[in-house]
């Protein structure tokens, strides 16, 4: 008897626990700690934009005399706004190429069975699972034999190369969420294979054809590494890496490589808040049906 | 009879004029690669199907019914055999150069289309004028009374609505065979059995060569003109419903496509067969079996038999009663029969049954053949 009371008081007293753990106010305290450490960085950079290289080292928190300055020199002085463009440009054509291959790739996968299909597929995913790292030194060597180091169409062969794997992955997963009597309905009602495709399995997959676009954009974007490597001359450097370049050998333009970054943040951002929907169904791999 | 190709001998349609066939099948045959193996999905199927005819493929799952008819579509290839539809055959071609339409399991509707567009596309695919796919979508959606739905989207549908939709898209555009793929299945029991006696309607309207599957043996009886019963990839029978209900070709097909009662008396049929009993199978529809103590009039003691009932289960009209040889027979023994509902028969009873021996058929054990037609 005495010790079902116990155990009664133990449920009790761990009840209270969890209430307290559950509560609203532990609750609002985990989500300002997140909060803060995310946007507490991303506060300080676009604070420090807006002063001045030297005014960077008066440790305050606020500009004093808040001034486009440091942005003037990271687009114009130093030439900058040509970096601003190729990454435009070069995001746009590897996810323009990422999303011709990948789409029928992942089509053919998720449908049709030929000899070896696994073996391929794996294959596929596999070249994902080398750190990147490992895999410059060869890649520069290819680009340079091939003369294409600092040109913009290096950079889009590393980043097809990056991209095309996860977005066959990601493509592959979305068509296989439809039903194949769509496209079997669709050829009995008249449709060639291509054109079940294109007027019934494309259509549907629509939503999921945007995610990858979008999550593509924003990992070519942000790419650091393979552009670092390719191209060292404003001819082909994407923003990422010319803000690494306010990193000098004796001192570091604090504030020219926060506008530098608020630039390079504000595409991604746009994308972010705009397609917010696609990313979430992207990186989920499904479609609400 | 060799129990390879029984279909053969079974197929009453065997003398049907060549200018009335709509559809033929000619030795079918499918064989899947699974892991090293090879796995005869459908063995050798031959049939003539009539123009205007509602054959029914009917049998349990995996016995190749629907791998049938994906070949009829094209969405297939046979490994051997020819299909022949209106005197071309059409193997090799694609399912939209064989003018035949298909209803599936899932309704494959086009979800980002809207009903209308739905119905259109066959016709739109074709490059139809548009007044006449205008026309003709809202014939058919006057026909299946889904006018007022023609701007929604399939998701917006509920199950019966989606079932309307399917078919309309697949007579709009007036094919030669209507192909059927499990299409009421889906369905929850009531509409199930309006969309039956709709599509009934509908073929009579229409009287479109169809070819239908289906595992539920009441859609198969009450649909067909003739039923095709398949096990194992391979035809058993094929006959009107009525023929196949009371002179089933085999063991299975009284056992498995009508729900009779696969009800071995062993007793009975050693008292019938004298001598070979042990090859025999003894079947009778469960509606062929009387509760002898509420009928007022003798049996010959030949035909009765005495069974242990386990189950009772009132359906209205008749009474059902689960029977087993013996109190302690095991389960796999138990058999069903339906009797009067005036039945007084409990559980724990010994009855005395009769069996309308006119009814009754034996088969060999071996090859489940009827000796009996």
């Amino acid at each position: 008897m005495a010790s079902k009371d116990l155990g009664i008081e133990q449920y009790r007293r761990r009840q209270r626990f969890w209430n307290v753990v559950e509560s609203p106010y532990v609750v609002h305290l985990v989500l300002f700690l997140s909060v803060f450490f995310i946007v507490g960085p991303l506060a300080w950079e676009l604070l420090t934009s807006f002063k001045t290289n030297q005014a960077v080292y008066n440790l305050t928190y606020l500009p004093r005399e808040p001034t486009l300055e440091s942005y003037y020199i990271a687009l114009f002085d130093r030439g900058f706004w040509r970096a601003v463009v190729n990454s435009i440009i070069i995001a746009s054509a590897s996810t323009v190429a990422v999303m011709i291959l990948g789409t029928p790739a992942g089509y053919v996968f998720s449908r049709y069975r030929f000899p070896f299909d696994n073996l391929v597929f794996t294959f596929v995913l596999f070249t994902r699972l080398f750190p990147p790292i490992g895999l410059v030194v060869p890649y520069y060597r290819i680009m340079r034999f091939f003369g294409i180091l600092n040109t913009r169409t290096g950079i889009v062969i590393a980043y097809v190369y990056l991209w095309l794997p996860l977005v066959i992955y990601i493509m592959r997963n979305f068509f296989i969420t439809i039903p194949q009597e769509l496209d079997e309905a669709a050829r009995v009602d008249g449709c060639t294979k291509i054109q079940a495709f294109r007027h019934v399995v494309f259509p549907v997959v629509l939503p999921g054809f945007a995610a990858g676009t979008i999550l593509t954009f924003l990992y070519s974007w942000r790419e650091f590494l393979f552009a670092f490597t390719v191209s060292t001359d404003l001819s082909s450097m994407t923003i990422p890496v010319a803000t690494y370049l306010f990193v000098g050998d004796t001192s570091i333009q604090w504030a020219s490589m926060a506008a530098a970054a608020v630039v390079a943040t504000i595409p991604s951002a746009l994308v972010v808040f705009f397609f917010q929907r696609y990313i979430v169904v992207g990186l989920t791999g499904g479609l609400k049906r | 009879m060799s129990d390879t190709t029984p279909q053969t001998t079974l197929d009453e349609s065997a003398d049907v004029d060549d200018r009335d066939v709509s559809l033929r099948l000619e030795d079918v045959t499918k064989t899947f690669e699974d892991g090293g193996g090879e796995v005869v999905a459908v063995d050798s199927v031959s049939m003539d199907i009539r123009d205007g005819e509602f054959v029914v493929l009917v049998g349990p799952s995996g016995c190749g019914k629907t791998t049938t008819l994906r070949m009829i579509a094209g969405l297939e290839d046979p490994t051997e055999g020819r299909v022949v539809i209106h005197g071309e055959d059409v193997l090799g071609q694609e399912p939209r150069e064989r003018n035949v339409a298909m209803v599936f399991q899932n309704y494959a509707l086009y979800p980002h289309k809207t009903v209308r567009e739905n119905l259109a596309f066959p016709l739109a695919i074709r490059k139809y004028p548009k007044e006449e796919r205008a026309s003709r979508v809202q014939e058919v959606a006057e026909l299946l009374d889904i006018a007022e739905l023609l701007d929604r989207r399939p998701g917006d549908l509920s199950g019966g609505q989606q079932q309307r939709v399917a078919l309309g898209r697949a007579i709009i555009r007036d094919p030669e065979v209507f192909l059927f793929d499990e299409p009421l299945s889906n369905l929850d029991a009531k509409l199930r059995i309006e969309m039956r006696t709709e599509l009934n309607k509908l073929h009579a309207r229409v009287g479109k060569t169809s070819v239908y599957v289906t595992h539920d043996q009441e859609e198969a009886m009450t649909l067909s003109d003739r039923v095709a019963v398949m096990n194992d990839g391979k035809l058993q029978q094929i006959a009107p419903p009525q023929t196949v209900y009371e002179r089933p070709a085999n063991l299975f097909v009284e056992g498995e496509a009508v729900r009779a009662t696969r009800a071995v008396l062993q007793t009975l049929g050693e008292r019938l067969q004298a001598g070979d009993a042990t090859d025999l199978v003894f079947g009778v529809r469960p509606e062929d079996v009387t509760d002898t103590t509420v009928v007022d009039e003798s049996f010959p003691p030949e035909t009765t038999f005495d069974a242990y009932v386990t189950v009772v289960e009132p359906i209205g009209a008749n009474k059902d009663l689960t029977l087993a040889p013996s109190e302690s027979a095991p389960e796999d023994e138990e058999f069903t029969v339906r009797v009067d509902a005036n039945s007084t028969a409990q559980p724990g009873d010994t009855v005395t049954f009769a069996v309308d021996m006119s009814k009754a058929h034996l088969f060999d054990r071996a090859t489940g053949e009827n000796l009996t037609l």
